[in-house]
């Protein structure tokens, strides 16, 4: 094609997954095009107008009701509510496939769709995985005490990375610097060769209860990482306001931040490139398919704002839309593409080993209220359930980290809509059911909740297991008329110990937080197949066999010579933390190593 | 879609400016259906183009526009059938209703919101495009730009003008010589002479769109016994939050509150969510209320159900909690359970909303949380307004 556009660095995505990448490739002097399907949202700062499109503003988190039309859901014209950088279902829907055996159109398993991906609504935590995490594999060897493991699954799914932690220590280390984090490194089981957190911000006063919990069980306990910046950042450029308290908002975890002191990619990565020659972030525009020649990737189909169709060829591209969407993008490239399908799905495992996280945990009501509304996503965090010592004595395969959620029912309207609610999907229902508030019943609700909730979290590594996947949905079309990811997941019955164990480990910690704490229940997403979205990881794993992997060590799909995934769909294992540093982390370095191959 | 004929609008086709108690003198010609203005209405500032870069413009189009499909995948029985609208995502959204900042003075530019009208070139291609409206010069049409993309013309075209908050206007665009409606925006007005216009409300409005006085009260009187304002103390708390103020900070921290009353504005918060969002749920709003009213005046002969005391509203607020309200016509609306759990999540919302989406009515519902929860030393547990802009919080940095 004449006059066709060429660029050396095509990047798919600007979250985690490529920006990191990106910004290495940029100050290396390689020219990069990156596309972006969400909008580029601006803080107050770099807007020419002075004022961001993130507001301190309940309906932007979650906005106006909307109803689900797509055909053949068995939820069909159910209410759902979705945040304004969020898909619209209707137009592009996930579907997965429920327990029985129904499709159901879900807002789990969405990041963002913005300029910073899932960075600019997260809530910011900041955990490392532990060595033990990057080999599994190993870790398990000869086991025969993995609880609720019948039929040896365990061991036999689990992999090692072939990144260990020691080759991956530098990366952390590196993104830690670079994105912006403040937290505390003492009592970490993550090792580290240098401590770049920024001093955290005093604990909201609930946290005190969380700390004499831990204590009490002999929990070491740290201040939870976090990806906001509490002083000034020379690598982003970023400034703090001069009441460093302010910065605690409840506007936190699902909220982009207007003051751009969150760290997400695009102001911590992305804007200080932004007006570098050989870079360019195209927002608004999304990529709908790859094209090859042989083995060699060599052209993007991508729709620009107005939805105009426009073709852009490169040299070498990197995919980075999150797990479900590469996936998924790999996918249609093959379904257009013969030749593409075949190299992209060598081992036929495209899709396949998807794992989000053992999740789930505890919570309470304190004696005292506190003002949850001055407050980050988390205070404490503890590796206690991240030890070898401790997931050795409970027979489990893995461990996980443990921390309080400090923002969560802070304001009013997030506090009756997140009622009783496990999920996205649910959100509302729990408040709206309970007529009973009302009048003096609401005074009550108000009097005994507001303020004075507090949970505890664990996150920890979900088994591989080949069955749960990302297909093609066969008959629902987003509204481009391409087919849209479907996902089919369960749990396994070790999955199932692993949550009951470490939710009474949370449970305990409450119980212990101190006198008058009214503990309130434990439990997990063991029960659901839809909560899909806590995190979206796999489904592209990376390893040394070709047979056994989609992308190898340096994330690079096998059968092609110039094809990189760096989001999570790379992780074989999900890891036992909030997965987004180990993301950043593994995109610096393939962008290291990219540095050396261009 | 009606769409007017004409290379321009007639004279007796002229829009109507509906302004708030706080909207001003200006272009009095056109105040057709002026409510009564107290002596404190002030000036209103004539209607300014600003500027939104090409980035805001498509940042606020690609999601909702852009697409291949033509299925009506976001009717939820909101649109007649057919109504293209149905095609696209949030048509509601259009025009777009945004803070505005004038570069020197957030407390000053909260008066005011930027409204960017946007035309889709791709559906219909144009080579002119432009508007006028009751916020502008009626025979002076605005051109709008096409936004471009990598140099070229996207086919967005879009006009960003500076409008005061609370008000209602009406506006048609004129493209390639021809008036029409905007296709995209869904609110639209028929005037008296039967001439169908677009519409659109900045924040704050309290100007009723929706409801009909009666309906506005008795749906008052239901949502009071939802919210937690209504006994005595909270009542009267709920008084003193402006009361006790002197003029000059109620000016400065709540100049578009309308009045403060037991439902704290969820009456105007559910007027204009209807009226706009979720357009697909204002007939649920016109057939309970009709038939509640039905219900209450069978139920207590002789009686107007606005004067019933409040245990009639608890009894029958106890009976569609239950889905079971005898004298309910279920062929005209099936659950009144259904529409209690919609009633529920609006006052919830409605009392706590940023007060830009005309609930929340002087922040009240706020200072009802900030003055109910305190600690030992009554310093408050709710301390809102440091994370919020000017004039409502005390945030400095932060600019809403």
């Amino acid at each position: 094609m004449a006059g066709e556009e060429e660029v050396e660095v095509l990047v798919i995505g600007s979250g985690a997954g490529g920006a990191p990448l990106a910004n290495t490739l940029v100050k290396g002097g390689h020219q990069v095009l990156m596309l972006e399907k969400g909008p580029l949202l601006r803080t107050q700062q770099q807007s020419p107008d002075g004022l961001s499109d993130y507001k301190r503003d309940e309906l932007f988190a979650t906005g106006a009701e909307k109803r689900l039309t797509v055909p053949g859901m068995a939820n069909i014209g159910e209410s759902f509510y979705s945040s304004h950088v969020e898909p619209d279902l209707n137009d592009e829907p996930h579907v997965y496939r429920n327990s029985d055996g129904k499709d159901y159109a879900t807002i789990e398993g969405y990041t963002a769709q913005v300029v910073g991906g899932g960075t600019q609504l997260y809530g910011g935590v900041s955990l490392r995985f532990t060595p033990d995490d990057l080999r599994l594999q190993s870790f398990n060897a000869g086991r025969t005490d993995l609880r609720n493991d019948p039929n040896g699954e365990v061991e036999r799914e689990a992999r090692d990375w072939p990144v260990s932690y020691d080759e991956l220590e530098p990366f952390y280390s590196e993104a830690e610097r670079v994105v912006g984090l403040c937290g505390t490194r003492e009592n970490q089981e993550k090792p580290a060769s240098v401590d770049h957190y920024q001093p955290p911000l005093q604990p909201n006063p609930i946290s005190r209860y969380i700390a004499s919990g831990m204590d009490s069980l002999g929990m070491k306990r740290y201040r939870t990482p976090l990806a906001v910046i509490t002083r000034d950042h020379e690598p982003s450029g970023r400034t703090v306001p001069t009441d460093h308290e302010t910065i605690k908002t409840a506007f936190v975890n699902r909220y982009g931040d207007p003051l751009g002191l969150k760290s997400n990619t695009w102001v911590t990565l992305l804007a200080p490139i932004v007006g570098e020659d050989n870079f360019e972030l195209r927002a608004n525009c999304v990529v709908t398919h790859l094209e090859a020649e042989g083995g060699r990737a060599t052209r993007a189909h991508y729709r620009d704002p107005a939805g105009n169709k426009r073709t852009v060829r490169f040299k070498h591209v990197i995919v980075a839309c999150s797990a479900i969407e590469s996936v998924r993008l790999l996918a249609l490239s093959g379904v257009a593409d013969a030749g593409f399908d075949r190299r992209i799905q060598a081992s036929g495992m495209l899709g396949n080993y998807f794992v989000t996280h053992c999740f789930g945990g505890a919570s309470a009501v304190l004696p005292e209220r506190a003002d949850k509304s001055k407050t980050l996503d988390s205070d404490w965090a503890t590796d206690h359930c991240a030890t070898a010592d401790f997931v050795r004595a409970n027979g489990l395969w893995a461990g996980g980290a443990i921390y309080n959620n400090t923002s969560d029912a802070a304001l009013p309207i997030s506090l009756a809509r997140t009622w009783q609610a496990q999920d996205m999907d649910n959100i509302w229902k729990g408040y709206l059911g309970e007529t009973d508030m009302v009048g003096q019943g609401f005074e009550d609700y108000l009097e005994d909740n507001f303020g004075r909730r507090v949970s505890v979290s664990f996150m920890a590594n979900q088994v591989a297991q080949r069955d749960n996947r990302i297909e093609l949905h066969p008959t629902v079309r987003d509204k481009w008329g391409r087919p849209v990811a479907y996902i089919v997941k369960d749990w396994h019955s070790h999955d199932q110990e692993l949550m009951r164990i470490l939710a009474s480990q949370c449970g305990e910690i409450l119980r212990r937080a101190g006198d008058g704490v009214r503990f309130d229940g434990e439990g997990s997403v063991g029960g659901q197949v839809s909560r899909i979205a806590n995190h979206v990881l796999g489904g592209a794993r990376f390893g040394t066999d070709p047979q056994d992997s989609v992308l190898d060590a340096d994330c690079r799909a096998w059968e092609f010579e110039n094809l990189y995934v760096t989001d999570g769909a790379f992780m074989p294992t999900s890891g036992g933390a909030n997965p987004t540093l180990t993301i950043q982390a593994n995109s610096l370095r393939v962008g290291l190593l990219l540095l050396g191959r261009l | 879609m009606v769409v007017a004929t004409g290379s321009k609008p007639c004279f007796a086709d002229v829009p109507v400016r509906r302004t708030s108690r706080f909207a001003g003198r200006g272009g009095v010609r056109w105040l057709l259906d002026q409510p009564q203005r107290p002596s404190s209405a002030r000036q209103t500032l004539p209607a300014v183009v600003i500027e939104k870069d090409d980035q805001y413009v498509l940042n606020h189009c690609t999601r909702y526009l852009a697409r291949d499909a033509d299925e009506p995948r976001h009717d939820f029985g909101q649109y007649q059938p057919g109504d293209p609208r149905a095609r696209i995502a949030d048509a509601w959204r259009y025009p777009i209703v945004d803070s505005y900042f004038d570069g020197a003075s957030v407390e000053a530019s909260y008066r005011f919101n930027s409204v960017t009208f946007v035309y889709d070139g791709r559906v219909s291609p144009a080579s002119d495009v432009a508007l006028t409206g009751s916020f502008t010069e009626l025979h002076d049409p605005v051109a709008l730009r096409q936004v471009p993309f990598l140099g070229e013309p996207s086919g967005i075209w879009a006009l960003a003008v500076r409008v005061p908050k609370g008000q209602v206007h009406t506006y048609k665009l004129r493209v390639d010589g021809d008036w029409r409606i905007d296709p995209i925006n869904p609110q639209t007005v028929t005037l008296d002479n039967g001439r169908e216009w677009s519409r659109f409300f900045t924040e704050a409005c309290q100007i009723p769109l929706t409801l009909a006085r009666r309906e506005r009260e008795l749906l008052g009187r239901i949502v009071s016994h939802l919210l937690p304002f209504r006994s005595d103390q909270n009542s009267k708390f709920i008084r003193q939050v402006y009361e006790s103020m002197d003029r000059a900070s109620r000016e400065r921290q709540f100049p578009l509150a309308y009045r403060l009353d037991e439902e704290v504005g969820v009456v105007n918060y559910i007027d204009k969510v209807i009226a706009r969002a979720e357009r697909h749920n204002a007939d649920d709003y016109k057939d309970c209320l009709a038939i509640i009213d039905g219900v209450l005046r069978a139920r207590y002969p002789g009686r107007d159900p606005l004067t019933l005391p409040p245990e009639a509203f608890a009894d029958l607020y106890g009976e569609m909690a239950r889905d079971d309200v005898p004298g309910w016509d279920r062929a005209r609306y099936g659950s009144p359970r259904y529409f209690l759990l919609l009633l529920r999540r609006h006052a919830m919302t409605g009392a706590f909303v940023h007060p830009r989406h005309g609930g929340n009515s002087g922040t009240a519902g706020w200072a009802y949380l900030e003055s109910r929860f305190r600690d030992a030393d009554g310093k408050t547990l709710f301390d809102w307004r440091q994370a919020m802009e000017a004039p409502l919080g005390r945030n400095t940095d932060y600019r809403g």
